[in-house]
């Protein structure tokens, strides 16, 4: 089944809910696809509808009236799909979606499209990452927010930059043991100093982090600036970890070492932007460091290089909510133009005070992204024998190996070992791959190019790619192999 | 109140209907609203899964279906993702203790 529409816009988070709100209001057709069944992202996560009681934090609130606003638009949402692929659509200058979903059609024809497909954790590989146990810091929130489930009881968490608080912080107040935080980051308070101006303004923001570290406090929880985990260690599962501090230098010098006892380990470094369907069409891309790595590059009102494909939100550089909302919204307006439904001026008059908030934004996000940016001593934990390409099981050594046998880019480690080609494509370990190349061969980062994408982007069964859904679809969303329920 | 009967999850915390499911051949009550992760996790299982190319363990990592650690089987469908599946009731959830 193929539907036609003139907008589609991927991923329910802030930039998407806030995209597809404001080209409907200008009375755009707009469809909004999730692969989850509900509206709202990583960021405002809304809990299974019987599970009570909220949090009634600040952000559920505000989520709540994002929510009440997304309900009161036309806009088409489609749950429980995934978008597999991105493609030139029939007619020129139009696109085509391929999706998968209980209720969704197999092709979207889309004359605009706004990706908002927002950003993942970043893994940091150390020996023994790989081991059951040893989760990120997004699913450490989800956990103990969304599911209300603790990972363990006694947890480690390590990582840089503020999500890993956050974590911290739900895990001690559900009750977790948390023995020890360890933020990589160093010289936090003279590097933050001289750019306080960034930070000026963010109250809510300092609200809800000083209520982090209260929690911290309150639970007595050892809060590490410049220690990291750097090893984890277990039969099938994590039992130990070994903490140090991270001294500089080349290979860096391990200070303090401390074996402590877990049943969970939470790691995060800061968050990956989703730029797979952005890949996929082969937009052009530049680097920057602080916005998470390669990013597409886009024009003042969030589009691509691609004629009528924008990005918006933490998939074209990560830079938080708020940020990711006032990018849709203007993605929203700059395409409810492109399609004649508001006049140059007109959408120039919405865009103004979204303008405002990603200037302000964009200093803080800068700030936040020079403070906790991962070390690159932090990719000299891993040794040989670990595993830097966890779906396709290649360790670094293969990788070394490679860069010895030429390997320039990404890419070509791909090709000669594998690594980024199994089921997450690339997601996890690409980043890594770039970091261990660039020091191995002592270039830069973006020397090492990032990795090439074909659709699926996601796997997905044969015969969702022929076409065959419609009866294959189970109640679950899942398909089953041979179409028989 | 519904608190599951679990060392893991929150206490105090009213969930959804209980619904009967089957992991690795044994029933378990888990509750509408959860994903098939937490079941397993509430269950005391971590590892879901593991590599074929090298035996290793695998179990929940991202929690946001991008890494593909957690796979499993549910109702005879090989490599579903625990982190985005909910539960319903009846459903047959297999890890690799079942598998090999």
């Amino acid at each position: 089944m193929i539907r036609e529409v003139e907008l589609a816009v991927v991923g329910a988070g802030p930039a998407g809910i806030e995209a597809a709100i404001a080209a409907s209001a200008a009375g755009v057709d707009v469809t909004l696809i999730d692969s989850a069944p509900k509206p709202g992202g990583q960021y405002f996560q809304q809990s299974p509808e019987y599970f009570q009681p909220d949090d009634g934090s600040d952000r559920e609130v505000e989520a709540k009236r994002l929510f009440k606003r997304l309900c009161s638009s036309d806009v088409t949402f489609l749950p429980d799909t995934l978008v597999w692929g991105l493609f030139a659509g029939p007619k020129p200058g139009t696109w085509c979606l391929t999706l998968h979903g209980p209720t969704a059609p197999a092709r979207l024809n889309a004359r605009a499209v706004i990706l908002a497909t927002g950003a993942y954790d970043r893994s940091v590989p150390f020996p023994g990452w790989d081991l059951p146990g040893v989760i990120t810091a997004g699913a450490a929130l989800r956990l103990v927010k969304n599911q209300r489930i603790l990972p363990g009881k006694h947890v480690v968490l390590s990582g840089a930059g503020p999500l890993q608080l956050a974590a911290a912080a739900h895990l001690v107040q559900a009750g977790a043991e948390v023995i020890a935080v360890c933020e990589s980051s160093t010289g936090l308070l003279w590097r933050c100093l001289p750019r306080l101006p960034a930070a000026w303004g963010q109250w809510s923001r300092a609200k809800e982090g000083l209520g982090y570290l209260m929690a911290l406090v309150r639970g007595h929880v050892p809060y590490r600036l410049g220690w990291t985990v750097i090893s984890a260690r277990g039969e099938d599962k994590v039992r130990e970890v070994v903490i140090a501090r991270l001294d500089r230098g080349s290979p860096p010098s391990l200070g303090g070492q401390i074996t402590l006892a877990v049943d969970a380990l939470v790691v995060g470094y800061g968050l990956t932007p989703g730029t797979e369907l952005c890949r996929v069409v082969d937009c052009d891309f530049e680097f920057e460091a602080y916005r998470g790595g390669f990013v597409p590059r886009r024009n003042e009102n969030m589009e691509t290089s691609c004629p009528g494909l924008y990005a918006a939100g933490d998939c074209a550089g990560i830079g938080g909510a708020k940020m990711a909302g006032a990018e849709g919204q203007i993605a929203g307006c700059a395409a409810a133009a492109r399609l004649h439904r508001l006049s140059e001026r007109e959408a120039r008059a919405r865009m103004a005070h979204a303008r405002a908030v990603i200037s302000r934004e964009q200093r803080f996000a800068r700030l936040v992204g020079d403070l906790f940016s991962p070390r690159p001593e932090l990719y000299a934990l891993a040794g040989a024998d670990t595993m830097i390409c966890r779906c396709e099981q290649v360790t670094l050594g293969q990788i070394r190996e490679a860069i010895s046998f030429g390997a320039q880019t990404v890419s070509d480690i791909k090709n000669l070992t594998r690594a980024g080609m199994g089921n997450c494509q690339g997601r996890t370990c690409g980043t890594i791959a770039a970091q261990i190349l660039a020091s191995e061969t002592s270039r830069s980062v973006e020397s090492a190019r990032y990795l090439s994408i074909r659709p699926p982007i996601h796997p997905v069964p044969l015969a969702v790619i022929e076409e065959r859904t419609q009866d294959l679809v189970r109640t679950s969303g899942e398909v089953t192999p041979d179409g028989s329920n | 109140m519904c608190v599951p009967e679990t060392t893991s999850a929150l206490p105090s915390f009213r969930r959804g209907k209980a619904v009967a499911v089957v992991v690795d051949g044994r029933a378990v009550r888990a509750f509408e609203g959860e994903l098939v992760s937490t079941v397993l996790l509430a269950e005391g299982i971590s590892v879901f899964g593991r590599k074929p190319q090298s035996g290793r363990p695998a179990g929940l990592y991202c929690g946001m279906g991008v890494c593909y650690e957690c796979l499993v089987t549910v109702d005879g469908v090989h490599d579903i993702r625990a982190c985005q599946t909910y539960v319903i009731d009846h459903m047959v959830i297999e890890t690799c203790a079942v598998r090999s």
